[in-house]
């Protein structure tokens, strides 16, 4: 585990001077990320590149863990801006996925059906 | 003995889930006074029929279509539904909007922003949890309207084009989702609810996973509707910077500046910006201003001393080159 860690944020620094060294002048270092300063703001706190692409490395696995497919879950983590990203990180596992379907049987769809009934939940009538 | 226990439970037990319905609220009471009695339907919105678990999907092309983004149902799966949940996480909708160049917009979790929006023209993804907190089922829908005279919320659902919920039962599911809510903006556009803090976030959400014209339009209609509002004109000009266009870059940051004298990332980024059209001079005066201004305590003193590092090592390059007509600082 510790020798996994130590090895994702060796290549995460390689692939990071790598586009520092590919990256014509001027480089993107230099300038102060909006995304950064809206942190600083509201007292967030901001996350540096290192910690932002092993977030990204991180969430990307959780997904194709869940049947995305690799070149899927990277793009799919591309998109997601760094408080985003360690939100799914930490809570991947017990946030919410809308599916709207029941997946539920047994003794708690009865349950819901009675509470339908009552009008308490709206499982039944709204999708 | 036990009879009665179980009696008393029961009542209990009626009366929690009573409680959990929540107070029952009129329509008319979030909207302005001179739209109490009022209705909206946006019946142009596309409708996209959920297959199997995927509501995810189907209501993100239902708002993204609406938008002006050319897209299916299915061709969305890949980018939002998580097959061994069988459903599709809030964070992912939002990255999905942008990587199609659309702003994904939070509203603020009241039923009056919701209204606003509809009556702004615009339908609205929302999830909603149609079971309880201990059982939930979670649930993408797009609002389309609402009806005042029905107390109704219409709604685009599941495989049901046009759904009429009670508002009751609506806000009932919908608190128990946190009350979320996304809208969709194409670049330029702005959403009917005031808040610039909101606005900026989900166009520096655009800006910071590389879609910059589209956070270039989001700015610069921001600054249209908040004139010189700091966070604005930084995230104009990094957007124009990250398109190589420089001097409308400066542009931004001058404009900054003079609203805004001691903004340190303005500064910086204004030295970068000076350095990109070869002025190290001015460049290495505006960065001077920026580490005086930042103090030891900065929280972007790691930015500052890569922005001099930079300058420095430009005029030693440079060695006294003639500069070619540099601007000086305000």
């Amino acid at each position: 585990m510790q020798i996994q860690s130590m090895k994702r944020f060796f290549s995460a620094m390689l692939i990071i001077s790598l586009v520092g060294i590919t990256t014509p002048m001027p480089a993107f270092a230099a300038m102060v990320g909006t995304e950064r300063v809206i942190a600083t703001e509201q007292n967030r706190e901001h996350i540096d590149r290192v910690s932002e692409f092993l977030a990204r490395d991180d969430v990307a696995q959780e997904l194709q863990k869940y049947g995305v497919e690799p070149a899927d879950a990277q793009a799919r983590v591309e998109a997601m801006t760094p408080q985003e990203l360690t939100q799914l990180s930490a809570e991947i596992h017990q946030l919410p996925a809308g599916s709207g379907a029941l997946a539920i049987v047994g003794v708690v769809f009865v349950v819901l059906l009675i509470l339908e009934l009552v009008g308490v939940t709206n499982v039944f009538s709204a999708i | 003995m036990g009879g009665a226990f179980l009696h008393t439970a029961a009542i209990a037990a009626v009366f929690l889930i009573a409680g959990c319905t929540g107070p029952q609220t009129r329509l008319s009471e979030h909207l302005p006074r001179a739209a109490a009695a009022s209705a909206v339907e946006l019946r142009h919105t596309p409708f996209f029929p959920q297959r199997d678990y995927q509501c995810g999907p189907a209501a993100l092309a239902t708002v993204l279509v609406a938008s002006g983004v050319e897209v299916s149902a299915d061709a969305l799966v890949e980018q939002v539904y998580l097959p061994a949940r069988r459903g599709s996480l809030q964070a992912e909708m939002m990255a999905a909007m942008r990587r199609h160049g659309r702003l994904a917009y939070r509203i603020e979790p009241k039923l009056a922003a919701l209204l606003a929006e509809l009556r702004g023209g615009r339908p609205v993804v929302v999830l909603l949890n149609l079971g309880l907190d201990l059982i939930p089922v979670w649930h993408y829908a797009v609002v389309i309207g609402y009806d005042t005279a029905a107390e109704a919320i219409i709604l685009r659902s599941g495989t049901q084009r046009r759904r009429e919920m009670p508002a009751g039962r609506f806000l009932q599911s919908w608190r128990r989702a946190d009350s979320w809510a996304l809208l969709a903006l194409e670049p330029g556009a702005l959403p009917a609810a005031d808040s610039p803090q909101r606005y900026l976030q989900a166009a520096a959400g655009l800006e910071h996973v590389g879609a910059f014209d589209a956070a270039r339009a989001s700015y610069a209609a921001g600054l249209q509707r908040w004139p010189d509002q700091p966070t604005a004109l930084l995230g104009l000009a990094n957007s124009e910077y990250a398109l190589a266009r420089y001097d409308a870059a400066e542009v931004s940051l001058r404009r900054l500046l003079a609203a805004r004298p001691g903004h340190v990332a303005g500064w910086n980024n204004l030295a970068s910006v000076l350095l990109a059209q070869g002025c190290t001079e001015p460049a290495r005066q505006a960065i001077e201003r920026a580490v005086a201004l930042a103090g030891d305590t900065s929280a972007h003193a790691d930015v500052l001393a890569a922005t001099r590092d930079e300058i420095a090592a430009a005029r030693r390059a440079a060695d006294r080159a003639p500069a070619r007509g540099c601007d000086g600082l305000p």
